[in-house]
């Protein structure tokens, strides 16, 4: 029996299924097991010990926060719902050799997503949300998920913008949660805190759950929508549950294998010493110690939540 | 005035926004910002410090708050205390991850400014998110109110390496007198201090004929510290030479002084008790017709006056019998058909006629019994072994043996460092009250008197009461009128009488004790200048005047003059007349040594 490292609040670092089966749902993509060992050769990875990790790792990450939920009174009567929503994206530049990490950029943008066709910017107090219309019927559940694309196009800019500053060529990039729509940037993976989804048969799983620290599954190739070359890798600090600080790394399916192999080198080699730990951070080991020193950042720079749910309703009440 | 110290226009000190005009600030980067995340008041408010710049205790920095429908408001200030704290980090041990890389975190410094001058006086609090800048040149003077000031007495620089003042006005009596220093005996410099703000009264010129002409009456308790301020310190280099010049005022000792020692014990000839300075000291002491007639018994009694002791009532009935029926003879006295011609006859024939029951009477009244007798007898006997050095038969009375400041040099001072407790007190107290009346007499307050007394806390305890203690409490409440200004020195103030304390202006402390800093006494401080006062190196001070709000954190020079034997320069010329005296021998009895134009004996 193991306590979950994890908040109860924040779930369990796996979803579905019993605590100790790992992820419950099978994925149904096609998983192509064969492309660094074949599958009845997997075993657990060591990091070479001549690898030399990067000096310099980025660091990406967004967070978001719904301030108010607003309702449009249209002149037909109908009348739809808005969310005025202000998210962040940050990147912090880990300069390793040097002992230094700081905030290499950071962005804040407000928006008011909404179906209705006559919401106009609604300039609250020095803040601006700008209109983001929503297609469809736009009901007011719906609306959270639209908050996502304009963050992860925030986060796009920010990263490239980072790394146009202080990039060496040998640095490494992460990007919380999946690659989806950023895999064009280079030497950049994913890193997926929760896992979901079972993507590899239960003969392999135990190869997994019998990974030591510091230690990586082979990379295997999945066929889904976003695909990408992805593996394991578990974190140290964990409890010693089966799936306990096991994160999934993804990387663009654009690389070659021998890529996507050398990235997951450096990732088992990087990652591993920004692990949280559990007393500090309650969704440790796999929060990373950089994303949620930037997570709380980027919180900060979101400003008061009831400042602007005041200035909105005093902005709003003068539109009438 | 110092030159790098703009002139401030003096004629009005109301001078408009006290000295800040926009070339100020333009010429200034801001150093910070008046942050929001505390209480930002009129009179504390914390400074973001902008990255890449600094604050340090004591700087002074000035802000503006505008105002709808009239002018701004120019709020100046010193920085009291100063944090700098990671921001972003949860956990003490957060700091090693950010040292590591692999936290992002902020280094934010802040400052706690206390206000010292807003003008016009709208005490509005300064809006967060205010431009803070450094104060220099003219908006420092007026931030420190040094623009205020008619007559400003250099007393250091600040922490800054700018001169800092004090006040004329409060130590001449013109609004305020008297000084308490406060500190640890040996590194708190209270000494040296005290004479360095003697000096800068003599040589600065601020106080204008007031104190070319004034006089110090300097009593030295600690080793042979005092007894070479006329002397060169060779010790004198060129940094301390340019902090002299910074301040204005000449590097050279002090140029008139006259010392005075006690006559050795046991030596007929009356030679000053000196080991170190050996010209230009002359012994002081009185005699016997002297100590009867001006009615000096009390002095020798630390608790005359208390109302607890039985035996005070002999005093004062001995005093009066020897004060009344004693006759001068050749320096000592007869009384009762007997010549007494040293303290120890005229104790044991005290004490025979009062253990006497037929003469009793007379010397003590009638109503006093043999219990009380005995308790003034013993206390008299045991002041012979003390007091026969200093109270005289054998020495000519015609000869100039007494403390005058009036006829003695600027600087006189009263050596009692060999001198056992009790005689200490009889000089301290004798001494003073003579100075006292001579001043009441004359009835006018100039020309002014300094007096420099370390370990007040001994002369003048807070509890308890004392013929010595009441001529300080009265140079405390009267003697600003008169022109007579205590500096009193003491380890601790929460020691002595609380009237002296709280009637000195200026207040100055050096290193205190970390008990002693935590007394209400020194509630001038504030709490973070309380802890600096534990760390206070030598030659720092804290000192408060009462028209600024902040005490201001002074370095005074090292002392231009020598302070031991060891690092004494030449003596000066007038002192080498004599190897023994600084008294010509040839001089007229009575003449001013030195003064060669007033030899003729009329």
């Amino acid at each position: 029996m193991f306590v979950d490292a994890w908040d109860p609040s924040y779930g369990a670092s796996f979803e579905g299924g019993d605590a100790a089966d790992g992820p419950g749902s099978p994925s149904s993509a096609q998983v192509n097991t064969d492309v660094e060992v074949p599958a009845d050769q997997w075993a657990p990875v060591d990091v070479p010990a001549r690898l030399k990790p990067p000096d310099v790792v980025f660091l990406v990450d967004g967070v978001r926060r719904n301030d108010a939920g607003l309702w449009t009174a249209e002149e037909d009567g109908q009348s739809y719902a808005g969310l005025a929503a202000s998210y962040a994206a940050g990147v912090v530049r880990c300069d390793l050799h040097n002992g230094r990490a700081e905030l290499a950029g950071a962005r804040v943008a407000r928006g008011l997503f909404t179906a209705s066709p006559s919401a106009e910017d609604v300039t609250a107090g020095s803040v601006r949300y700008e209109v983001h219309r929503v297609s469809g019927t736009g009901e007011a559940s719906k609306l959270p998920a639209a908050v996502q694309p304009p963050l992860t196009a925030l986060e796009i800019d920010i990263s490239s913008e980072a790394r146009n500053h202080g990039s060496d060529g040998a640095d490494l990039l992460v990007v919380d949660g999946p690659l989806r729509n950023r895999r064009q940037l280079p030497r950049t993976i994913g890193y997926i805190k929760t896992q979901q989804k079972q993507y590899l048969s239960a003969a392999l799983t135990t190869v997994v759950t019998s990974l030591k620290p510091a230690q990586r599954t082979p990379v295997f190739g999945m066929g889904t929508v976003w695909g990408g070359w992805s593996w394991y890798l578990r974190l140290p600090g964990a409890s010693g549950a089966p799936w306990a600080g096991i994160v999934r790394i993804e990387c663009s399916p654009d690389l070659t294998p021998d890529q996507a192999i050398e990235l997951a080198e450096l990732s088992a080699a990087t990652l591993p010493r920004f692990a949280s730990s559990a007393y500090k951070d309650p969704r440790a080991p796999q929060n990373l110690v950089p994303i949620a020193g930037l997570e709380r950042r980027l919180r900060g720079m979101l400003g008061d939540s009831r400042v602007l749910h005041r200035a909105l309703t005093t902005a709003t009440s003068r539109l009438r | 005035m110092p030159t790098d110290v703009p002139s401030v226009n003096l004629s009005d000190p109301w001078c408009n926004m006290i000295g800040v005009s926009d070339e100020v600030e333009l010429a200034n980067d801001p150093v910070g910002r008046v942050l929001g995340t505390a209480d930002a008041t009129p009179l504390q408010f914390w400074t973001a410090v902008t990255p890449g710049s600094y604050l340090q205790l004591d700087d002074v920095v000035v802000t503006k708050r505008d105002l709808p429908d009239r002018e701004p408001v120019t709020i100046a200030g010193v920085v009291t205390q100063v944090r700098a704290r990671h921001e972003g980090a949860q956990f003490d041990s957060d700091v090693f991850a950010i040292a590591e890389g692999t936290l992002p975190a902020l280094v934010q410094e802040a400052a706690e400014i206390t206000t010292t001058r807003v003008d016009p006086e709208l005490y509005v609090p300064p809006a967060p998110g205010a431009v803070v800048h450094r104060a220099t040149g003219a908006a420092r003077d007026a931030a420190l109110h040094f623009d205020r000031m008619e007559r400003r007495v250099p007393m250091g620089t600040g922490r800054d390496g700018v001169p800092v003042f004090l006040n004329a006005d409060f130590l001449d009596g013109t609004r305020g007198a008297h000084v308490s220093i406060s500190g640890i005996s040996g590194v708190a410099t209270k000494t040296s201090f005290a004479t360095f703000l003697l000096y800068s009264v003599f040589r600065s010129g601020q106080l204008g004929a007031d104190g070319t002409n004034a006089r110090a009456l300097i009593f030295n308790v600690k080793g042979e510290d005092l007894l070479f301020l006329d002397h060169p310190n060779t010790k004198l280099d060129d940094r301390t030479r340019a902090a002299y010049k910074l301040l204005d005022l000449p590097a050279t000792p002090f140029p008139d002084v006259r010392v005075y020692a006690p006559p050795r014990a046991n030596d007929s000839s009356g030679a000053p008790d000196v080991a170190s300075r050996l010209t230009g000291v002359d012994s002081f002491y009185w005699t016997i017709e002297e100590f009867c007639e001006k009615r000096l018994l009390p002095y020798v009694f630390a608790d005359a006056d208390d109302e607890r002791q039985q035996y005070t009532m002999v005093v004062h009935s001995v005093t009066a019998h020897l004060a009344r029926h004693a006759v001068p003879a050749e320096g000592g006295i007869s009384i009762d058909g007997r010549r007494l011609g040293s303290y120890g006859d005229m104790v044991d024939h005290i004490v025979d006629q009062l253990t006497d029951d037929e003469t009793r009477s007379t010397w003590a009244g009638s109503a006093v019994n043999m219990g009380t007798v005995n308790a003034f007898a013993r206390r008299l006997i045991g002041s012979k072994r003390d007091l026969s050095r200093l109270i005289r038969g054998d020495l000519a009375a015609r000869r100039p043996h007494q403390i005058k400041t009036a006829e003695s040099a600027q600087v006189t001072v009263v050596d009692l460092h060999n001198l056992p407790d009790r005689a200490q007190r009889f000089v301290v107290g004798v001494t003073l009250k003579t100075e006292f009346e001579d001043k009441e007499k004359a009835g006018t307050g100039r020309p002014l008197l300094f007096v420099v007394l370390d370990e007040l806390n001994k002369y003048a305890p807070r509890e308890g009461s004392s013929p010595i203690k009441e001529v300080l409490l009265d140079i405390a409440e009267r003697g600003r009128s008169l022109g007579v200004i205590l500096i009193g020195a003491q380890q601790t103030a929460s020691e002595v009488e609380r009237r002296i304390v709280t009637n000195s202006a200026i207040r100055v402390v050096g290193r205190l004790d970390p008990a002693e800093a935590s007394r209400p006494e020194y509630g001038f401080l504030p709490p973070a200048m309380r802890q600096r006062a534990l760390l206070a190196r030598p030659g720092t001070m804290f000192v408060n005047q009462p028209d600024i709000p902040v005490p201001l954190c002074v370095e005074f020079p090292f002392p231009a003059w020598a302070t031991r034997k060891s690092e004494s320069g030449p003596p000066p010329a007038e002192t080498m007349r004599s190897i023994v005296q600084g008294v010509d021998p040839f001089a007229v009895v009575g003449g001013r040594s030195g003064s060669s134009d007033d030899d003729i004996p009329f």
